[in-house]
């Protein structure tokens, strides 16, 4: 199965829109951490379709995938630390909502 | 072998940070529970040494390693610029009354880590070094933002600061991606100067087919770079985190953070289209975001300055006062000239001294009376004088006054402003200042105009002599600039 790149760009671009909308309407932290997340996997499948792209049957151009592989990891530890924090905001306010954070001016 | 070891002596000052950082957590650990202090001793002699490695290095030809790091006079400059700032953290962590030293080693390991990102990010033309840079920055500074996570401010600070920095990170990298997949390259260099014939196609192919895309991915890109300097639109976090983060915290955000947000815009867009052999497609692009910036930098000082005259906390008063100055910086970056650029640098030099000395006196301050409001300010020049009068001239020097550095930081920018024909902006940027005056003065207002409290303040002989020196060292290069002019134009990127 091939898919063209065109379809994997399309589909990230969805993605990353379903992320920014999460981003702004969700209130519950961990749901904005999960559509971070999504964001970073648009940039992701970007990545991996512009490799595709750029790459000939000689020429390989991975410099795309490998960057996915980076952004993987760099998304893991953003994971681990807004969790972390997370759970740091919980025991102080038994909650896990936007609102609860406190809106400043 | 050798062409393994040879290029890690260009990584020299930036292994040894690591070595330090680890050196840090494990000094903690086996001095646990005695003497908190000697970890910062051995943080202070580290950076020192780091210091001289890079003194040394300023005036050599650039060099590459690995291709991808850079090293130069410009990233050496901003490299200084941030050891040195973080010198002065380390002695306001050593000096900082609310901090309990529990977990000290973590303290200094977090803020090393984040000068090893801060170092990655400055000397590099390549968009994978960069992120990952900027990456371990963030993530060093969301966890030192909620270092006192038992307080309700930390814990919210670093919750805001965690949930806005994955936002721009996720926003930049999408940028990256598109730009990457609309040029075939992540090397800032190849991308601008690719005709876009041959791959990698580069950005002038793009161009002449059609600048949208193009327009969509820069923007993307730049809202990363407007996050690390907090500005308009991606402001958000700073009042809140400034004010919740511990202050010595504070400061390193303020300064060293910001710096390495600047640094890494100016070599961005220096690398794209200010380069020697930039298309000239390219080229013509690059005056258009050179508007954009024109604008940000408008909106975002006037919203600094206006969102600051209402604040009635010191740290949120110079939070929104360090997002006014990031508009000011930005007309240096907006005229997109090598001229413009340096005025940017040179005030980031001037930005240095006043705000280390600003932050200063509010951890004094904050140490010797628990609380941070511009009210419980009244009468405290009469306590303390040499601290209030220090910090005056910052205040002066923020404002833009002479005989301060501040003056001839600001000076330049509108200079250089004006030569670039943007004259709404410095209009602009000069009524801003004539309002920064307002609230300001306001504080000097505080400090000495009103009645003398009762009570008396702890003596802090070695902090006193710190910002003693950032204060006096503040009138005198607002007196004789030359020294840093010169030293920012050997340093200039273009």
């Amino acid at each position: 199965m091939n898919i063209p790149p065109q379809q994997l760009l399309i589909l990230a671009g969805i993605l990353f829109a379903i992320g920014v909308g999460g981003f702004v309407i969700r209130r519950n932290l961990i749901v904005v951490l999960m559509s971070i997340e999504l964001m970073l996997n648009a940039a992701n499948l970007t990545f991996i379709a512009a490799s595709r792209m750029h790459s000939t049957s000689e020429v390989q151009n991975l410099d795309g995938a490998v960057f996915a592989i980076f952004v993987i990891c760099v998304a893991a530890v953003e994971a681990a630390v807004g969790l972390a924090l997370v759970i740091a905001f919980f025991r102080r306010h038994q909650s896990i909502s936007l609102d609860s954070l406190g809106a400043g001016e | 072998m050798d062409a393994y070891i040879e290029p890690l002596k260009a990584l020299a000052p930036e292994l040894l940070l690591t070595a330090a950082a680890l050196g840090a957590l494990v000094l903690d650990l086996l001095m646990r529970g005695r003497d908190s202090r000697f970890v910062g001793y051995f943080t202070l002699v580290s950076l020192a040494i780091v210091a001289i490695i890079l003194m040394n290095r300023i005036g050599d030809e650039p060099t590459a390693a690995f291709g991808m790091v850079v090293v130069d006079n410009f990233g050496t400059f901003f490299k200084l610029f941030t050891v040195a700032s973080l010198a002065v953290v380390t002695i306001f962590v050593l000096s900082d009354r609310n901090e309990s030293h529990h977990h000290i080693g973590e303290y200094y390991f977090l803020l090393l880590g984040a000068a090893i990102g801060i170092f990655f990010m400055v000397s590099t033309n390549h968009l994978l070094l960069l992120m990952l840079g900027l990456e371990l920055l963030s993530l060093a500074s969301y966890a030192l933002a909620g270092f006192h996570k038992g307080e309700r401010k930390s814990a919210e600070a670093a919750m805001k600061y965690v949930v806005f920095g994955g936002l721009s990170a996720g926003v930049m990298l999408y940028g990256i991606s598109l730009l990457y997949g609309l040029t075939g390259t992540l090397d800032l260099v190849e991308m601008a100067k690719s005709t876009g014939e041959a791959m990698p196609a580069g950005l002038a192919g793009q161009l002449t087919t059609s600048a949208v895309p193009v327009a969509l991915a820069m923007v993307l890109v730049l809202a990363g770079f407007a996050y690390k300097m907090s500005v308009v639109p991606f402001h958000f976090w700073t009042p809140d985190v400034y004010e919740g983060a511990p202050t010595p915290v504070t400061t390193f955000l303020a300064v060293a953070s910001k710096a390495a947000g600047v640094a890494a815009l100016l070599r961005f867009l220096g690398a794209l289209f200010l380069g020697p052999d930039v298309q000239s497609v390219v080229a013509e692009y690059g005056a258009s975001v050179g508007q954009l910036l024109a604008i940000l930098a408008a909106v975002t000082m006037t919203l600094g300055n206006l969102s600051a005259m209402r604040q009635t906390s010191l740290k949120r008063l110079l939070a929104y006062s360090s997002i006014a100055h990031a508009g000011y910086i930005l007309i240096g970056v907006a005229t997109m000239t090598g001229a413009g650029f340096e005025a940017a640098m040179f005030y980031m030099a001037a930005y240095y001294f006043m705000n280390l000395g600003a932050f200063g006196f509010v951890l004094y301050f904050e140490g010797t009376l628990g609380s941070d409001s511009i009210e419980a300010l009244k009468g405290y020049g009469f306590k303390a004088p040499l601290i209030s009068i220090a910090m005056v001239t910052f205040l002066v020097s923020l404002t833009g006054l002479p005989p301060t550095i501040g003056f001839y930081g600001k000076y330049l920018l509108f200079k250089e402003g004006l030569d670039a024909g943007m004259y709404w902006l410095v209009g602009v940027a000069a009524l801003n200042s004539v309002v920064s005056l307002f609230y300001y003065f306001r504080i000097a207002k505080m400090l000495f105009l009103k009645e003398p409290a009762s009570g008396s303040v702890p003596r802090q002989p070695l902090f006193a002599g710190l910002l003693a020196v950032l204060c006096v060292l503040t009138i005198y290069f607002g007196l004789l600039p030359d020294a840093i002019q010169e030293f920012v134009r050997n340093c200039l990127l273009i």
